[in-house]
């Protein structure tokens, strides 16, 4: 399908899918992260909200590297999902303890945080 | 509709609809199982970009690790529907509701805009080369020479959130001696 | 990937789909027959013989009394978790499994049908050639972690709860060393995909060492004669993800009634169970294929079998069928041997203690395959000076 490139296709968003596609897509789940960031109470919604953006930033790096030609975009990828996961890792830690102290997991809780 | 377009769209609404759960249930199961749905949706969109190494990853890494983590702690905590789940304040969440709508308006015109300014390489290169092992060995490669340092410093950062969590999950409630 | 060019080949890949899910699914009744009839003749009784020659009919009854059952919800449930956990149990099983390949490719020369004529075809008796095979079904596999938690949580039971957290730490916790411990295949082989594997395993045993050729004629080239300790630790790992004895600390009967299933019966349970053989025969199929030569057959090349089939049939298509079943058997009967070793197995050790269980899985199994690992890589290194 991506032989067959006819010109009047190209003004076809329905049919002809490409960079834009993806990256408008990336953008809306992005938006969707932050308003869930900005607008939840828990802290686990919390981070889920930032797992939410993270994968939205993935999948632009993975469409760039398609439409370029080129393996960094990849590579990217592959730092953000490690470090997504130990952010994860630390912020359910946080949150247990949290929850051991108030029995409940709102963001103001977060306060109490000292060194 | 051709095959490829169908996937797409069909794939760009499961992956928006459980976005939006995620943040619209007041449960935070029901939250953690969209978002766990969000991340298959957005694996099978990178074998749609020839990235099929990265898809499984995401699949073992993102859904099959992380996600249950979240869905484990969740129910350990046996939290029932948020009594608060969404900020107080009518002005506030305008606020935050209008700088969200703002951003992505700005994100979509930006996209809109800059459209056309990159040239699209479609031939002779190692993403859309075969069905998944030799862009998977190229990246072996690359990350292997290129950006080892990265890598490295990525194992340093893994053993360090390693002692920080078994440090935070040990310690008896709060985050601080009383 | 792609389904095919025509309606012919469409038609015939999506058939061979639901061929391979309903195979998985029917073999599950026979499993429950050979565990029982196995069970009992380990333990010297005589197990289900009543109804029907050696109680084969007995598969039939119990799936009648499944599907008869009363359809309940208990109180304190939610409905769509608990109905929908058993559904999502199967959907792991059945697409990982489609990925396994299970006999030589067939090739069907140019024929007239329906007045037009049909290009050559070749059909792969897999359900689809995924470039990077083993990085799919490890990930597809993982998603099963959600049916114990959905099933646990929406039962809205302590006993079921308790056992799906149990079940889904031990699940994420040994996946790691399953991981680990198929590195080491993954580098000698260097390639992800399945096919590319079992072709990589025919042949006598013979690798390149320094520069000389080392050949063993009196062993085939399998996997195992190179990763002995990955194999043992591949399997002992599969045991824990598919929760069976002596991982299965999920049921637990004595503490946790049944574990996440506790509330569950009929047509529910039996998708369970569908689920939980589906796990055994996918890690039977890839133990036979990373370290059992997967389709290949010891001292007889493709290439023998292809002469000899070509010299017994007429046809072309005829023979690759043939070279296709003649392969497939041999599949079958190492993934059966290994099924045997899975029932084998829950009837000859006792139940690890949880903390026993974590233990062996961090403390064990993931050093052991970090050292494998390790190792392999260094071999590999020398052996290419």
């Amino acid at each position: 399908m991506r032989a067959v490139k006819v010109e009047h296709m190209n003004n076809d968003i329905i049919n002809n899918i490409g960079l834009n596609h993806y990256l408008i897509l990336a953008a809306l789940l992005f938006v969707t992260g932050m308003a869930g960031v900005l607008l939840r109470r828990n802290i686990i919604v919390l981070l889920m909200s930032i797992e939410l953006m993270l994968n939205s930033v993935n999948l632009t790096f993975v469409a760039f590297s398609k439409y370029l030609g080129i393996l960094d975009g990849h590579i990217m990828v592959f730092f953000v999902m490690t470090i997504a996961a130990a952010e994860a890792a630390v912020g359910l830690a946080l949150a247990v303890s949290i929850f051991k102290r108030f029995n409940e997991v709102n963001i103001r809780f977060f306060e109490h945080l000292k060194g | 509709m051709t095959a490829d377009a169908f996937l797409f769209w069909f794939l760009a609404i499961v992956t928006l609809v459980s976005g939006l759960s995620v943040i619209l249930l007041a449960n935070p199961i029901y939250s953690a199982l969209c978002l766990a749905m969000t991340m298959v949706g957005v694996s099978a969109l990178f074998v749609t970009l020839n990235a099929y190494f990265i898809a499984g990853v995401q699949l073992i890494v993102y859904a099959g690790a992380v996600m249950v983590l979240f869905v484990m702690v969740i129910m350990l905590f046996d939290l029932k529907k948020d009594l608060q789940a969404f900020t107080r304040g009518i002005l506030s969440g305008a606020l935050k509701i209008a700088s969200v709508g703002l951003l992505a308006g700005l994100v979509v015109g930006a996209i809109a805009i800059s459209t056309g300014l990159l040239a699209e390489k479609t031939t002779d290169n190692p993403v859309t080369m075969g069905t998944g092992m030799e862009s998977t060995k190229a990246l072996g490669n690359i990350l292997f020479s290129k950006y080892i340092f990265g890598f490295e410093a990525l194992g340093v950062l893994l053993l360090v959130i390693a002692v920080g969590a078994v440090a935070l999950a040990r310690s008896k409630g709060g985050t601080h001696e009383q | 990937m792609g389904m095919g060019k025509d309606i012919f080949e469409i038609t015939v890949n999506g058939l061979k789909l639901v061929v391979i899910f309903l195979m998985m699914v029917q073999a599950v009744p026979i499993l429950v027959w050979l565990e029982r009839r196995g069970s009992a003749f380990i333990q010297n009784r005589l197990g289900p013989n009543r109804v029907g020659p050696l109680g084969l009919m007995q598969l039939l009854a119990d799936a009648v009394k499944f599907l008869t059952k009363e359809n309940f919800v208990p109180d304190t449930a939610k409905p769509l978790l608990y109905y929908a956990a058993p559904v999502f149990a199967l959907i792991p099983g059945a697409v990982a499994f489609s990925a396994i390949p299970m006999s030589t490719p067939i090739h069907i020369d140019a024929f007239e049908m329906f007045g037009s004529s049909w290009g050559p075809y070749t059909f792969l008796v897999q359900g689809y050639d995924i470039g990077v095979g083993i990085v799919f079904i490890l990930g597809v596999s993982s998603l099963a972690a959600y049916t114990l938690l959905m099933a646990g949580w929406g039962s809205g039971n302590k006993y079921s709860l308790m056992g799906a957290l149990r079940a889904s730490a031990q699940t994420i916790s040994y996946e790691l060393a399953l991981g680990l411990s198929i590195v080491g295949v993954i580098m000698l082989y260097g390639t992800f995909n399945l096919m590319d594997m079992t072709m990589a395993q025919q042949g006598p045993l013979h690798f390149a060492f320094m520069g000389h050729t080392v050949t063993a004629n009196w062993l085939p080239n399998w996997g195992i004669f190179y990763q002995p300790l990955a194999a043992i630790l591949f399997f002992t790992t599969t045991f824990a993800e598919s929760n069976r004895l002596p991982f299965d600390l999920a049921e637990g009967e004595s503490e946790l009634v049944a574990g996440f299933h506790t509330e569950y019966g009929g047509f529910k349970f039996n998708m369970f169970f569908i689920g939980e053989y589906g796990h055994m025969m996918i890690a039977s199929g890839l133990m036979a294929l990373f370290f059992f030569g997967g389709f290949g057959i010891p001292y007889v090349s493709v290439a023998q079998v292809q002469e000899w089939a070509a010299s017994a049939t007429s046809t072309a298509t005829g023979a690759s069928a043939l070279v296709a079943l003649v392969h497939f058997l041999s599949f079958f009967i190492k993934f059966a041997f290994f099924l045997w070793v899975f029932i084998w197995v829950r009837w000859t050790l006792p139940r690890f203690r949880y903390d026993q269980l974590m233990d062996f899985g961090w403390k064990t199994l993931l050093p052991w395959a970090l050292a494998n690992t390790i190792l392999t890589a260094f071999v590999i290194y020398i052996a290419s000076l």
